[in-house]
């Protein structure tokens, strides 16, 4: 049964119960429903012979939940995408969309003989942009088998339930973000949306208020609200029951300090890609004796270590191809990750490197590349290496070493960067040198600057 | 104060990449595009410099807008 279907069934089961708060909007099930439906209707009206696919910006609110479950029931594709992406990005990706995916020509009706038409299972639910190792962004085609396969998953794992009330501030055009609303949706959970994490006494006050009872974030969020708000975090210490943190590393002293915060909720950290979002999971409380690791696989997921050590995952979860045709290595039903690891003998998998080089800001997946290639057009820069180097609140943050022909105009090259990319891509640093290293085929060797 | 003001205004603006005549004292995190949480702690340790002061967490969790930092940093001077 796919999420949509799912809201409905809640929305008959418990009508008046809150399904979404967002700032002064709270929806029960049967509104959030009802709008669903009027969304649908107002798309039938516009596009007689349906829509292909919807590409829309994160507007970080009820509407954008609204949207993307009516695109789901009109059998719409929904392709997210952030608030602030470029204007190169997003045309890039409008582009490849209009070249993939064939046109609608049949007439679409969500209702037949006063029966709702869901869609089906097999059909392609949402594509997800995420950043290709080239720099150009990769479609991952999900259906709603996928979505709705991770999200029983994920359920399982974190055993959150109708009553819960959960806080979501992670934004809803990713795969964490959006992959909580569906889990909070799915059980008939209420999902408090937030704007974002940057402001602390409101992520309290909003907890605090709303009763919240869940709480997901990634761990560089976790530094931030520690750094802005001390421990204060162990007040909800009897009031949140569960957290859910995943999509990049958390050191082990910094998974302890949130126990020790939070001593009595239940605390799971998963790894995943938008590929095959949550393959495993850890409970910081069960798994105190792994908790460098990675957890163990999640149900009906099987991961199998490959040559060079790449991790493989399979199972229902797993996408199986992306848009533009760049090649996805599947191996006997597995897909290969990019990511290396090994298995304990109790069979806990732990991250060991990485193949891909791309840069992780606090969750935010960057390419060198496309960060180099923006660099290199900038008069003064001959040409430039962008890794990431470590960072206390980020994990990680983007470095650029740069071989200049002239005096560089700093506020120039920084005005320049912020037209051209997204803030969490920008080098929070540059370095000039003389040279770049290179192999004797003249391919940058990143991870000698690192 | 005047002199305080002005010198945050100009620290937002230039962390934000935004002009200072779009900056005033209601501004507040979230304003702008990369007045995010990145952002806001870049804005929090420029003014720490600026000042040669520094704030403790429970302090910074008040800190939401402008008026918030200036007064703030007024107590301190």
């Amino acid at each position: 049964m796919t999420i949509v279907e799912r809201i409905y069934q809640n929305s008959l089961n418990f009508p008046n119960k809150i399904a979404i708060v967002c700032n002064d909007t709270v929806l029960s099930y049967k509104t959030l429903w009802q709008n669903i439906v009027s969304c649908c209707r107002d798309f039938e009206f516009m596009f007689p012979k349906g829509i292909n696919y919807c590409l829309f910006k994160n507007s970080q609110n009820d509407s954008f939940a609204i949207k993307y479950f009516a695109n789901h029931l009109f059998k719409t594709i929904n392709v997210p995408v952030d608030n602030d992406i470029s204007d190169d990005n997003y045309s890039e990706i409008a582009d490849s969309l209009d070249s993939l995916i064939p046109p609608s020509t049949e007439h679409k009706s969500i209702f037949a003989d006063n029966n709702i038409l869901f869609p089906d299972d097999n059909a392609t639910a949402d594509i997800m942009f995420t950043t290709g190792t080239t720099g150009k962004p990769k479609g991952v085609v999900l259906t709603h088998n996928n979505i709705c396969a991770s999200t029983d998953n994920i359920n399982a794992f974190v055993g959150n339930t109708a009553d819960d009330v959960e806080l979501i501030a992670l934004p809803l055009s990713h795969s964490f973000g959006l992959g909580r609303l569906r889990c909070v949706l799915s059980k008939g959970g209420t999902a408090v949306i937030l704007n974002s994490f940057a402001n602390v006494k409101k992520i309290f006050e909003t907890i605090e208020n709303q009763h919240c009872t869940g709480f997901a974030f990634v761990p560089a969020a976790w530094n931030y609200i520690q750094k802005i708000s001390g421990d204060n975090i162990s007040k909800f210490a009897n009031q949140l029951k569960y957290v859910e943190i995943g999509s990049s590393y958390m050191s082990e002293e910094s998974k302890r300090k949130l126990m020790s915060l939070l001593p009595n909720t239940r605390i799971c950290m998963h790894y995943g890609l938008t590929e095959a979002s949550r393959s495993t999971f850890l409970s910081f409380a069960d798994d105190i004796q792994h908790l460098n690791s990675i957890g163990k696989p999640s149900q009906n997921t099987e991961i199998k270590i490959f040559d060079h050590g790449e991790i493989g995952v399979k199972g229902q979860h797993v996408f199986h191809k992306y848009l533009n045709n760049e090649p996805a290595v599947f191996r006997d039903g597995f897909f290969l990750t990019g990511d290396c690891g090994t298995i304990d003998s109790d069979g806990y998998l732990y991250l060991t490197g990485r193949k891909k080089e791309i840069i992780n800001v606090g969750g935010k997946k960057v390419s060198p590349i496309e960060v180099e290639n923006i660099l290199n057009m900038f008069p003064a820069i001959v040409e430039s290496c962008c890794v990431g180097v470590q960072n206390d609140v980020y994990g990680e943050i983007v470095k650029a070493y740069i071989v200049v022909n002239q005096e560089l105009d700093n506020a120039a090259l920084r005005k320049y960067l912020k037209s051209k990319l997204e803030t969490y891509k920008i080098p929070s640093s540059f370095q000039i040198v003389d040279s770049l290293p290179k192999t004797k085929s003249g391919k940058l060797q990143r991870l000698e600057l690192k | 104060m005047d002199n305080v003001i002005e010198k945050i205004i100009e620290i937002v603006a230039e962390t934000c990449g935004v002009e200072k005549n779009e900056v005033n004292g209601d501004s507040s995190v979230g304003d702008f595009p990369a007045w995010d949480s990145m952002g806001h702690l870049s804005i929090l340790n420029n003014v720490e410099e600026a000042f040669n002061i520094s704030f403790d967490p429970e302090e910074m969790m008040e800190l939401e807008d402008i008026n918030d930092i200036v007064k703030a940093v007024s107590q301190k001077l």
